[in-house]
């Protein structure tokens, strides 16, 4: 895979814009329930974890699917689901370990990120830059020297 | 390398046959299956009978997907014998040389030998033959006999279509398997508020009727009903590999390494039919999971070519949706415990409950009802067997939890991220 949603939990203030502009996009609705990316908020501890799919290589919901629904594309690596043959029993919701994979309740389907075919909404509206999308290389390179500067005391 | 020869169409079959194309587009592959339908969902079948889902959706694979992906297929033959000598499958008209074979051949639903278990208006539920069967037989007062995952997902499903149900377990609660005294009374409470009636601690001792079915005998009497449906358990498919020499366990499965390779040279075996060793633990054991059932035949494909992977084991992950109610259990439960220094932490709220069995500061099993989010995170904890002491510290560390992001909904399970005194 080439390009990588990054998610930074320590810039992401819990606004939820990222929601709202994922469930537009995708079903049409102001309904953040219907997103495909959800914050998690810890008020008490001020922790905001935005869950989205990170595309695995070896994914755990593609084993848990009793339908054989979710592939791997071949060539950008995406973590797709065929979602006319889910049925909607959830075990890869409860397979996925980031809680990723997320239940629309109105269509009574499971479905993830898709990367918006490469333009995502939700890092268009992200306020604080707690979502980033761009080159692997580049996203992860960014984070690993931000994190060796800290350790380096800089 | 030759032609490879898959004896089964089901998930592990399905996943052996998609592995080896993946990487070897060149190869012959040839998939021999006793049924004639193409490959469908067995864990689907409740949904269907419920009625929740069309046939046609139950098919995970059609006809012209098997010539898509250059499988040839023998559907609705019997395999007689294997020739391990002269590396044959043996069927009724062909012997089909092999230079690889796959054992995939599944288990069987087993209707114990009760009086009367022979009578029409006895089913079990694991084809799509089976399903139908019980819808052309059209029931309206139903006995499921076992509670395991098929028992009350079928029991669910005949209320859902108006029949009134009851449940008999032999043990003294419903998913005994999965699931501890606690959690399968809760479960079993969610079933008895929709009217299906639980029997537990009692057993069938004959099935009464003349021509057919018309009552069950229990411990405690005479019960009228027009439908048995026998949930009570499998018995693997080993009969053609013990006859052909291949060491089988003593539960009852094919023996296979990690390689998923049997002990004679270019067989291997994977899904129901083997004996796996269990993640936690380290013992052998029956997974009889469609999760398991599909990494195995990913593995024996793979290594059937030479990929050399090694399996990481079984974990039984039971996700039942009941009466929009999901009901999770992963790992082993207290009775596969019994004996270990084993602490119990658990919680509940309105409308929902989680109990987590630690033993030696490892998390061994986890169940819960009502409980969504967070799960994933515990099953991938449990793999890795990460301290729950580590959990703890690194949660209650603001800066690592942050770093550690995917563990913080652990958060959503306090007696695990929490110290508790």
């Amino acid at each position: 895979m080439n390009k990588q949603l990054l998610v930074d939990c320590e810039l992401c203030n819990g606004c939820g814009l990222c929601e709202l502009a994922c469930a537009v996009s995708k079903t049409g609705q102001y309904q953040p329930f219907r997103s495909r990316i959800r914050v998690w908020r810890q008020e008490a501890k001020g922790m905001f974890i935005p869950a989205v799919c990170v595309h695995c290589v070896e994914p755990p919901c593609q084993v848990a699917c009793l339908m054989n629904v979710v592939d791997k594309h071949p060539v950008t690596g995406l973590t797709t689901r065929r979602v006319e043959g889910c049925i909607g029993c959830r075990a890869c919701q409860v397979a996925c370990p980031f809680d990723a994979a997320c239940y629309d309740e109105v269509d009574e389907v499971v479905v993830n990120c898709d990367h918006c075919g490469g333009n995502p909404e939700c890092v268009k509206y992200c306020p604080t830059g707690a979502l980033q999308y761009g080159e692997l290389e580049v996203t992860t390179g960014s984070r690993r020297r931000s994190e060796f500067s800290k350790w380096l005391g800089g | 390398m030759g032609r490879i020869v898959i004896i089964g169409n089901g998930a592990a079959g399905n996943c052996a046959a998609t592995a080896i194309r993946k990487h070897r587009p060149d190869l012959e592959l040839l998939m021999i299956s006793h049924e004639s339908l193409p490959a469908y969902s067995a864990c689907a079948l409740p949904d269907f009978l419920a009625g929740w889902v069309e046939r046609n959706r139950l098919f995970i694979r059609e006809e012209r997907d098997y010539a898509r992906l250059a499988i040839d297929t023998r559907f609705g033959q019997e395999v007689v014998a294997l020739d391990t000598a002269g590396r044959k499958v043996v069927l009724e008209r062909e012997r089909i040389p092999y230079d690889r074979l796959i054992l995939a051949t599944g288990s069987r639903a087993i209707i114990p030998p009760v009086e009367g278990s022979h009578l029409p208006g006895n089913f079990v539920v694991k084809s799509v033959l089976d399903a139908e069967a019980i819808l052309r037989h059209g029931p309206n007062n139903v006995v499921v006999v076992g509670s395991g995952n098929i028992g009350v997902e079928v029991a669910e499903a005949l209320q859902v279509r108006g029949c009134r149900v009851t449940l008999i377990e032999m043990m003294e609660h419903i998913l005994p398997r999965a699931f501890d005294a606690e959690p399968a009374g809760r479960i079993a409470g969610l079933l008895a508020r929709q009217g299906i009636e639980i029997l537990t601690g009692q057993k069938v001792l004959k099935v009464g009727g003349a021509e057919k079915v018309a009552s069950v005998y229990t411990e405690d009497g005479e019960m009228p009903c027009d439908t048995v449906v026998w949930a009570a358990g499998v018995k693997q498919n080993v009969e053609i590999a013990r006859a052909a020499g291949i060491n089988i366990g003593r539960l009852g499965g094919i023996m296979v390494n990690s390689f998923m390779e049997t002990n004679i040279d270019r067989i291997y075996a994977c899904g129901d039919c083997i004996e796996s060793t269990d993640i936690l633990t380290g013992r052998q054991t029956l997974s009889l999971l469609w999760p398991n059932a599909k990494r195995q035949g990913e593995v024996a494909g793979l290594n059937c070519i030479g990929r050399q992977v090694k399996y990481e084991g079984s974990l039984n992950v039971v996700v039942e949706e009941l009466y929009g109610t999901i009901v999770v259990a992963i790992g082993l439960t207290s009775r596969d415990l019994a004996g270990e220094n084993l602490g119990v932490l658990e919680e509940e709220g309105e409308d929902w409950y989680y109990r987590a069995l630690v033993v030696d500061d490892r998390i061994m099993g986890f169940q819960s009802v009502g409980i969504t989010s967070g799960i994933g995170v515990v099953t991938a904890l449990m793999k890795k067997r990460t301290p729950v002491s580590e959990i703890r510290r690194i949660m209650a560390d603001p800066v690592l939890a942050r770093k550690v992001w995917w563990w913080g909904r652990i958060g959503h399970f306090g007696v695990l991220e929490n110290q508790v005194d």
